[in-house]
């Protein structure tokens, strides 16, 4: 998991979460295995973002995987800016 | 990385800093508070600020779970630790974090067994691991971590597992804004919005802001080209006399939050009357204890809390910082007697803190211009 070296931030001692990949899924228990950008593995919870499947990005925080991390890019994402409804 | 890479390309970060100049009123100073400590280490890190107008000005905001703990309350985390037969964990920042007279890692190094753990799910292995000690996790965190905390106790409830507690310092980051929109000492013209915490709870939240203060804000996404997009959403605003919530990170924020998540906070934690922000005081229903079905993994019910109130050392102008009164580098002791290694505020010890995200990177800008 990341080190807590302010340098390169921390994903639990922040109020960011960072996107993981899930490798292996434990419905049964509502975990998952999942991977961040370098390759280190942590167990994550999954509850808020069920059913998740194999290669999925979520995004994880302390943990818990908060949201999935969708596919837009930067220059879509000014088209999705969105005012409030 | 998808996702990230593409967030961090420098020509479509040019091209949105050529249409921000192109934006801005010339005559027009702009204050814009980034309120999540995220945001503090993403301007800091790629120079967002070095490709704004001068009269652009980020304020940084009170978004960093670490820097508004209150030195009282890591005293109370200090005496759990020292309790005989505890296990003490917590995030790696906080072990850094000074208390009155000391800090968990001194503690630590004195023979308390205080433990890091990346999740409360950790803490709660810790305790089934070790079913003849006492686990404490201390919680601490905005409303992006709470829901991991509550998916713990649930499953802590679920397991039977009593010899784990909790000692809850959760916020909430709408009533802080809503104490800086009131404080008279802070002029702020509007906001780039916390998008993991808008995650949780979603975007409605912030309808306060333009409503009953009429300042613009754009939820934000935490890389670079995030951060733009955001100031420029709300320099777009101001220019048009406009006041609204705008999601810049609808790719991830919905507009009503994660309901799931909304729903297990609901159920394991309820308002504090009051609780203590480093900086700005006491704030009426601005933190989380647990509820009454969680009461027995309630480490302030479990053990007896000190509840030490202690004032910040003199020298130490955290508060103020928070505040977005004063800079980083204006703070007396800023890079001198507190640095990183040495911290002797919060803003200083947490990556996300303005002091040692500006400590760790924007000081050599600085130091450029000066030059």
């Amino acid at each position: 998991m990341t080190d807590c070296v302010a340098a390169h931030g921390c994903i639990t001692c922040g109020d960011e979460a960072i996107p993981m990949r899930v490798a292996i899924v434990d419905s049964e228990r509502g975990l998952a295995l999942c991977s961040d950008a370098e390759g280190r593995r942590s167990s994550v919870e999954t509850a808020l973002v069920e059913p998740v499947q194999p290669g999925e990005l979520l995004l994880v925080h302390a943990g818990t995987a908060l949201a999935r991390a969708p596919g837009s890019q930067p220059a879509e994402s000014a088209a999705v800016g969105e005012t409030a409804p | 990385m998808r996702f990230v890479d593409e967030f961090r390309d420098a020509e479509l970060g040019r091209a949105l800093a050529e249409e921000i100049h192109a934006t801005v009123e010339p005559e027009r100073h702009y204050k814009i508070m980034e309120v999540c400590g995220g945001h503090t280490h993403a301007i800091y890190k790629y120079g967002v600020d070095d490709l704004l107008p001068s009269n652009v000005e980020f304020v940084h905001g009170p978004g960093c779970p670490v820097c508004v703990i209150p030195m009282g309350r890591v005293d109370d985390g200090i005496a759990l630790a020292r309790e005989p037969g505890v296990i003490f964990t917590c995030f790696g920042d906080m072990l850094r974090v000074p208390g009155s007279t000391e800090t968990l890692l001194d503690a630590k190094a004195q023979g308390a067994d205080v433990r890091i753990v990346y999740s409360p799910l950790d803490a709660l292995r810790i305790a089934k691991e070790n079913p003849g000690r006492e686990v404490v996790f201390f919680a601490i965190g905005f409303e992006t971590t709470a829901p991991s905390t509550a998916l713990t106790l649930r499953r802590a409830k679920a397991e039977g597992a009593r010899n784990f507690s909790v000692i809850c310092s959760h916020v909430t980051i709408v009533p802080p804004l809503r104490a800086l929109l009131e404080s008279p000492e802070v002029r702020l013209d509007g906001f780039i919005g916390p998008g993991h915490v808008a995650t949780v709870i979603g975007a409605r939240p912030f309808q306060f802001i333009p409503e009953q203060y009429g300042k613009p804000l754009a939820i934000s996404g935490f890389e670079p080209l995030d951060v733009l997009q955001s100031v420029l959403m709300v320099l777009r605003q101001l220019v048009e006399a406009r006041a609204e919530v705008e999601n810049q990170y609808a790719r991830v924020v919905p507009w009503e939050g994660n309901p799931r998540a909304l729903e297990i906070m609901d159920e394991v934690f309820t308002l504090r009357d009051r609780f203590e922000w480093r900086g700005l005081g006491f704030i009426s229903e601005s933190a989380l204890r647990l509820s009454d079905d969680y009461a027995e993994w309630d480490a302030e019910e479990r053990f007896a809390v000190p509840d030490v109130r202690v004032a910040d050392p003199k020298a130490c102008q955290c508060g103020e910082v928070l505040r977005g009164v004063i800079k980083p580098w204006e703070c007396k002791v800023f890079g001198t007697a507190c640095t990183p290694e040495r911290p002797i505020g919060t803003c200083m010890v947490s990556s996300e803190g303005a002091c040692a995200a500006y400590y760790n990177y924007g000081r050599f800008a600085r130091e450029r211009e000066v030059v």
